[in-house]
């Protein structure tokens, strides 16, 4: 019991012992995170809590765990790595590494990693055990190795260069390192093959056959050549193109220059750049300062040929023949640079006037181009009087104004040879024509020729080009036939000289041939005039005459007729026999200028108005009067123009008397007789007789056109006999039937109708002809009855 | 009934064998022993907890049992006298425990300061006689009272700090 007691006892006080112990002070994790927070916020506690949140690390534990981590990873750690083994903010540990390389110099910061000396000297020694073996190692290839900066390699090995790395750096090339061995293996080759070396080489070419260091082989060539080692240059600098030219190569070339151009006195530039010059006008130019020289497009020439050029030149000249300088030079030269040479050779002679170049090449003198000039004088006069003689001087024909205007475009599309050789061909044959033309005539027929896109060129330059154009143009011979004569006077001549010899000849040989012939016309015609020019001023005025009489009296038979067919056959008086009275005055007039046609009928209204176009002041206006009063009606108005266009031309116009007309009217009317005794042409015969019975019966002359025969014998019915007429009536009808006939005919040749009908109108035809040749005879006799009857009256 | 924080400290409270009264002489004994041991444990299982919130010492006889209980409001901790007999008829009935400073101070309280319990409490002590003891008391009677009461009796003035 009393156990029990004390146990309860032991009880208590285990229950006192329990209640009066201390109670674990305990914080939750929250309040914990919230106090420590707390305590950083006002700077009581640095510490930093890892990224899982269950620790707090002061920066100093951080600065340590770096350090070891630094010293386990031999010396390099990245900053990224760090943090995840510390297992903090990335700015806490980046914080922490930059104050630690602060504080100790052996660490360094590179690229985000942390490297210290050891693992520098670590490297330093691969880098050493790599250079011994290889001989030499470059930066950049280090810096793939530890991927680590080039610079910052460049800079920790230059510290350890000597200490660890034995052998040297290159010095205008930073990048690479080097063992002595290897420089003086370099060097040693660099010398033997480059002093073997005789002519230049691209260093580039060495470079990559022999496997050289470029920049170690630049600097060691540089040194070798600086110090006289190797006699040579480099040329082009340390680049790609870089050239060694060795002093042995240049010597030579350029002896062989010298030699060459002392011995031919030029230097072609072609030759030079195939030795190797890249720039042979500037070496010509830098080697032969003192010289002078004569730069062409492909040479340089001496001195020595431009005085020998020079002498046969002026010799030429002076001798009055020509020269071809090709020849003298040395044949490497083109055309074109002797060209140029020959320029300058004529220039420096400073006379120029005394000679002209013919085809780049060749000098001719004046004196020469006269003297081939003269050989034509002859062949002109000779020439000149045969064409007096042959043929009418001055016709106006188109095929000599084509000719002419040929010619003309010849002359002038001198520098276009190959129309000119086309035109040669096109013409073959074209021998000499005479032409005579205005020049507004030639044009025209060239623009309706339309030849080539060139002649509208031509066509300009033409008409500005002759000092008067008014002048005829008289063409004196071809191209080809100057060249021919060229080439027989100087056989030895070549093509080109000729050609453009005869190209400029051929001008003034037109002219002065122009003038031959026209002194030749001029005697010719001067030498018949006196005597005979009275003669034909005479005959002028007798024709004018008789014409202009003529008119009076058909005149007078035209005012027998009424209206409409009195202004018919005033119309065809005008157009015929008025119109030859104008040609002749024209003509007339004309021959003073030398176009008068030898033919007045061939004149045609368009000629009348060309020459009225060149006649003088005081004789232009009365003709062109009579010249448009030709397009009128009225005769009347034509005869009075005739009056003053006859004063003009200093002729007297003498109006015929009594017996005259007399005389002319019966000349007329036995030229109708005669003609109608020998026509058998139906319709003539009624024309003739008509007319004949109306001068017969009128007493007055009638010019009438065929188509007025019907009002002609409608006049006649009150004058003649009734039987007559009727005669007349009927053949007049059976006439006008076969007319009808005839052309009906011709309608069913050409249409093809019905055999019976063609038949049937054959058969009246036949009839109608047989009618006609019946009282053909008898119509005629009417007439020469009559006339015995008249004649019997007078 | 009751929070889960106070069920599960009550669940770890050993639960007890004997029925006995102060008046059964020998097997009170036995009881006692069993009390003293439980509140051993649960003062220690308070203390692991950080939880301490009374002293409690009793007469040689286990009858009669006293000491202090205290309260944390606002980082200021209020302590209380703390009384009660344990009845003839325990453990049938539960003891009344008493606060003497604090009568009149509340109307959950009985005259004498004898606090009021919750209505729950007595059918879950009958359910569980003999098994609970003063542990049990304690833990699932004064406990909440306090947790209940102080807060409320501080908010309204009636208690003070004591070094005001």
């Amino acid at each position: 019991m009393s156990a029990d007691w004390e146990e309860i006892r032991r009880l208590a006080a285990d229950f006192q012992r329990a209640q009066l112990s201390d109670t674990v002070q305990r914080l939750s994790e929250r309040n914990c995170i919230e106090i420590v927070a707390k305590l950083i916020a006002e700077k009581q506690l640095d510490v930093v809590h890892t990224l899982d949140g269950k620790e707090y690390v002061t920066p100093s534990q951080i600065t340590k765990e770096i350090k070891d981590e630094l010293q386990i990873r031999g010396g390099r750690v990245n900053i990224v790595e760090l943090q995840q083994v510390i297992n903090v903010d990335l700015t806490h540990i980046e914080s922490r590494a930059n104050d630690l390389v602060k504080l100790d110099k052996d660490i360094q910061l590179v690229l985000g990693q942390l490297v210290d000396g050891n693992y520098l000297d670590q490297i330093a020694e691969e880098v050493n055990d790599k250079l011994q073996a290889a001989g030499q190692v470059t930066i950049s290839e280090l810096c793939k190795t530890y991927d680590l900066p080039g610079d910052f390699l460049k800079e920790s090995f230059s510290l350890r260069l000597g200490r660890i790395i034995q052998g040297k750096i290159d010095e205008s090339n930073r990048g690479v390192f080097y063992t002595e061995a290897f420089v003086a293996q370099h060097r040693a080759r660099i010398r033997g093959l480059f002093t073997a070396i005789t002519k230049p080489t691209p260093v580039s070419n060495m470079i990559s056959i022999y496997g050289f260091q470029e920049h170690l082989l630049y600097s060691l060539l540089e040194e070798l050549v600086n110090c006289g080692r190797l006699k040579g240059t480099v040329v082009g600098g340390r680049q790609d193109k870089a050239v060694f030219m060795p002093d042995i190569y240049a010597k030579t070339q350029s002896n062989w220059i010298d030699a060459f151009f002392k011995q031919n006195c030029y230097l072609e530039f072609d030759s030079l750049s195939r030795l190797g010059i890249p720039d042979p006008v500037g070496y010509i130019k830098k080697r032969y300062k003192s010289t002078h020289m004569l730069y062409l497009k492909s040479a340089c020439i001496g001195q020595g040929i431009v005085d020998h050029v020079e002498a046969s030149v002026e010799e030429a000249i002076s001798s009055g023949s020509w020269l071809d300088i090709m020849p003298l030079l040395p044949s490497c030269l083109s055309q074109e640079d002797a060209g140029i040479l020959l320029q300058q050779v004529i220039r420096t002679l400073n006379n120029s006037s005394s000679a002209r170049v013919f085809g780049d090449t060749i000098v001719v003198s004046e004196k020469f181009i006269s003297e081939c000039a003269n050989l034509f004088n002859k062949l002109m006069h000779h020439k000149a009087e045969k064409e007096m003689k042959s043929s009418p001087v001055f016709i106006v024909t188109e095929e000599d104004l084509k000719q002419a205007a040929i010619l003309e475009n010849e002359v002038l599309s001198k520098k276009d040879k190959k129309e000119e050789r086309r035109k040669k061909a096109t013409e073959g044959s074209g021998s000499t024509r005479t032409g005579g033309c205005g020049n507004a005539r030639e044009i025209k027929i060239k623009k309706s020729k339309k030849k080539a896109r060139k002649d509208e060129d031509d066509d300009e330059s033409q008409t500005s080009y002759p000092g008067k154009p008014k002048e005829r143009e008289a063409a004196f011979m071809s191209l080809e036939e100057i060249q021919d004569v060229l080439r027989k006077h100087a056989p030895d001549s070549p093509d080109e000289l000729v050609i453009e010899l005869s190209e400029n000849l051929i001008r003034p040989l037109t002219k002065s041939y122009q003038e031959v012939v026209r002194s030749v016309f001029l005697s010719s015609t001067s030498s018949s005039s006196g005597a005979s020019r009275k003669q034909t001023m005479k005959d002028f005025q007798e024709e004018v005459t008789s014409l202009y009489n003529n008119i009076r009296l058909f005149e007078r038979g035209i005012k027998f007729f009424t209206d409409e067919t009195q202004n018919n056959l005033a119309k065809h008086l005008l157009k015929t026999i008025c119109t030859d009275i104008t040609n002749i005055i024209f003509n007339f007039l004309a021959a003073d200028f030398m176009m008068a046609a030898e033919d007045y009928t061939t004149i045609t209204s368009e000629v009348r108005k060309k020459m009225l176009s060149k006649l003088q002041e005081e004789a232009k206006g009365p003709l062109t009067k009579l010249h448009s009063s030709l397009s009128g009606k009225s005769i009347e108005e034509f005869s009075s123009y005739v009056d003053s266009a006859a004063d003009a031309c200093g002729i007297l116009m003498k109006k015929g008397d009594k017996k005259k007309e007399r005389q002319i009217m019966f000349q007329h009317r036995h030229a109708l007789i005669e003609q109608l005794k020998v026509t058998e042409d139906p319709a003539l015969v009624l024309h003739l007789t008509s007319v004949l019975m109306f001068q017969l019966t009128t007493h007055c002359m009638l010019h009438a056109p065929g188509r007025c025969v019907p009002q002609i014998i409608a006049f006649l019915h009150t004058k003649i006999p009734e039987d007559q007429h009727k005669l007349l009536v009927n053949y007049q009808t059976l006439v006008v039937k076969q007319l009808i006939g005839n052309t009906k005919q011709k309608d069913e040749e050409d249409v093809d109708t019905m055999e019976d009908t063609q038949e049937g109108t054959e058969k009246g035809t036949d009839n109608i002809r047989k009618e006609l040749q019946e009282m053909s005879p008898v119509i005629k006799d009417l007439v020469l009855r009559s006339r015995k009857s008249s004649m019997n009256d007078e | 009934m009751v929070d889960e924080a106070t069920r599960r400290v009550v669940s770890e409270i050993p639960l007890l064998k004997t029925l006995a009264s102060p008046r059964d002489k020998e097997v009170w004994v036995q009881r006692l022993k069993e009390e003293y041991q439980a509140l051993i444990k649960y003062v220690e299982n308070n203390k692991n907890a950080d939880n301490d919130w009374f002293r409690l010492e009793s007469n040689k006889e286990g009858t009669r049992w006293f000491g202090k209980c205290w309260y944390i409001h606002d980082l200021l901790r209020y302590e209380f006298d703390v009384e009660f007999d344990i009845p003839v008829t325990y453990p049938s009935t539960a003891p009344e425990i008493a606060i003497p400073e604090l009568d009149g101070k509340t109307a959950k309280m009985y005259r004498g300061g004898k606090i009021c319990l919750t209505e729950h409490f007595k059918p879950l002590w009958a359910r569980n006689v003999p098994k609970f003891g003063l542990a049990h008391l304690m833990a699932l009677g004064l406990g909440p009272w306090l947790a209940v009461e102080i807060p409320d009796l501080i908010s309204k003035g009636l208690v003070e700090h004591k070094s005001k």
